[in-house]
């Protein structure tokens, strides 16, 4: 297993079939399906409004689908860890506290966590206070916690939004580590991820059948 | 580290520091403490006879203060997505988190009761007992507000709600606990029974306030 990566984690089977979304009322999606393998990334496109977050939290298990079935297999030993657009950090909190939670509280290994904050490029920030960080902090601080959280799906809601290059190379390079390591992704982007052999799903089609139906 | 300790351990530390840990519901409490007698008038035997009352009350208003902040931080700041998620589950979450919000914020309730007892001119023993009914019923206030708390996180004027939701639901406690001290100082003898009425209540509270509150705010993150 490579540095910065906790992966004692049960392999997810994600499988989608027929799925309708709504939010508020109105129909965001239908006839949705799609799967992803242990080791497949899944990029999740469409114009604002078109239901990823909502589908993203139908994934994880947050809201039920209005018609059809989304399984993550097997469903009793899978874990899933989420990254949202609020990253769940405590303003009073520093980074090096907020990843030792997350680890104990996720069963990784304490031994992991200068190696995943060396990793994400957080390990000068470890005595920081979560408030006093910029968006690209948080968000690599929140990264940190995914290293750590020995899930089987990664489920992430736009998660290159506030990084700069250099991050996104970091997180590319975190992501390819964890595919390898048989780990599933699921993300919502707006930006190209230059993911190698990622899935793409492009919601316009599924939102266009919603709106006509 | 267990999960549950490590969740513990964590809402201790920031119950702590956040948001002026015990201070300002202790704040609110001596302010109701402090206002209560120049309502009341000051004659010595109406204020030891209504001390008990009077003491158990403000305890349940200071329950009340923080409530809004237990979990409406954790709805807006993303946090309550990752409870959800963890192995150990929300309402274990919402067990460790509001046991260690007790601890850490409201141990103020039973010194504050005994001095505020002696105050209000009720002897050293039967004012032992009320702070021992405060701290027997703390938990169960606390646990009655979390859920209210639950229920309202997110919500527009939550504090509104809050205290419409928990107010009925704590009367019990707050019956046994003001009963306790009541007993003792009149000599009844009741103050037992009064005693393990009000621990009955906080057990019952533990028992079925963490799955409400878990359930509530389950269907807050859809």
């Amino acid at each position: 297993m490579s540095d910065g990566l906790s992966a004692e984690f049960t392999r997810a089977d994600v499988r989608a079939a027929g799925v309708a979304l709504s939010r508020g009322g109105r129909t965001l999606v239908r006839g949705l399906n799609f799967a992803a393998a242990p080791g497949e990334a899944l990029a999740i496109t469409g114009p604002n409004g078109s239901g990823k977050t909502t589908l993203l939290r139908a994934v994880a298990g947050f809201i039920r689908p209005d018609a059809g079935e989304i399984h993550v297999e097997p469903a009793s030993d899978v874990k899933i860890a989420w990254l949202g657009h609020a990253e769940g950090l405590k303003p009073a909190e520093t980074v090096r506290d907020a990843l030792t939670f997350h680890a104990a509280l996720q069963g990784a290994s304490p031994e992991l966590i200068e190696p995943v904050m060396e990793r994400m490029a957080v390990a000068h920030l470890a005595r920081r206070a979560c408030g006093t960080l910029s968006a690209g902090q948080r968000r690599r601080t929140a990264l940190a916690r995914l290293a750590l959280s020995n899930a089987g799906l990664w489920i992430l809601d736009e998660p290159t939004a506030p990084l700069d290059a250099v991050s996104r190379a970091r997180l590319g390079a975190l992501i390819a580590d964890y595919r390898a390591a048989g780990g599933v992704v699921i993300a919502t982007t707006h930006a190209a991820l230059d993911w190698p052999d990622q899935t793409g799903l492009d919601l316009s089609d599924a939102a266009r059948e919603a709106r006509s139906a | 580290m267990s999960a549950a300790l490590a969740l513990f351990s964590r809402e201790l530390k920031l119950a702590w520091a956040g948001g002026g840990g015990p201070a300002g519901p202790a704040a609110f409490n001596l302010a109701a403490l402090a206002l209560a007698p120049l309502a009341i008038g000051p004659d010595g035997d109406t204020l030891a006879a209504a001390g008990p009352g009077v003491i158990a009350f403000a305890a349940l208003l200071a329950t009340l203060q923080p409530a809004e902040r237990l979990f409406g931080e954790d709805a807006a700041d993303g946090t309550l997505e990752l409870y959800a998620l963890s192995g150990a589950g929300l309402a274990t979450a919402v067990l460790m988190k509001t046991l260690a919000f007790t601890l850490a914020v409201f141990w103020p309730i039973a010194p504050i009761a005994f001095i505020a007892a002696l105050a209000y001119g009720l002897e050293a023993g039967p004012a032992l007992i009320l702070s021992l009914a405060l701290l027997l019923a703390a938990p169960g206030l606390a646990l009655i507000a979390a859920f209210a708390g639950a229920l309202a996180a997110g919500l527009k004027r939550a504090g509104l709600l809050i205290a419409l939701i928990a107010a009925p639901l704590q009367v019990p406690l707050l019956v046994f606990a003001a009963g306790a001290g009541r007993a003792a100082a009149e000599g009844t003898g009741l103050e037992g029974a009064n005693l393990m009425m009000a621990a009955a209540g906080s057990l019952a509270a533990l028992a079925l306030a963490p799955l409400g509150a878990a359930a509530a705010l389950r269907a807050r993150l859809e």
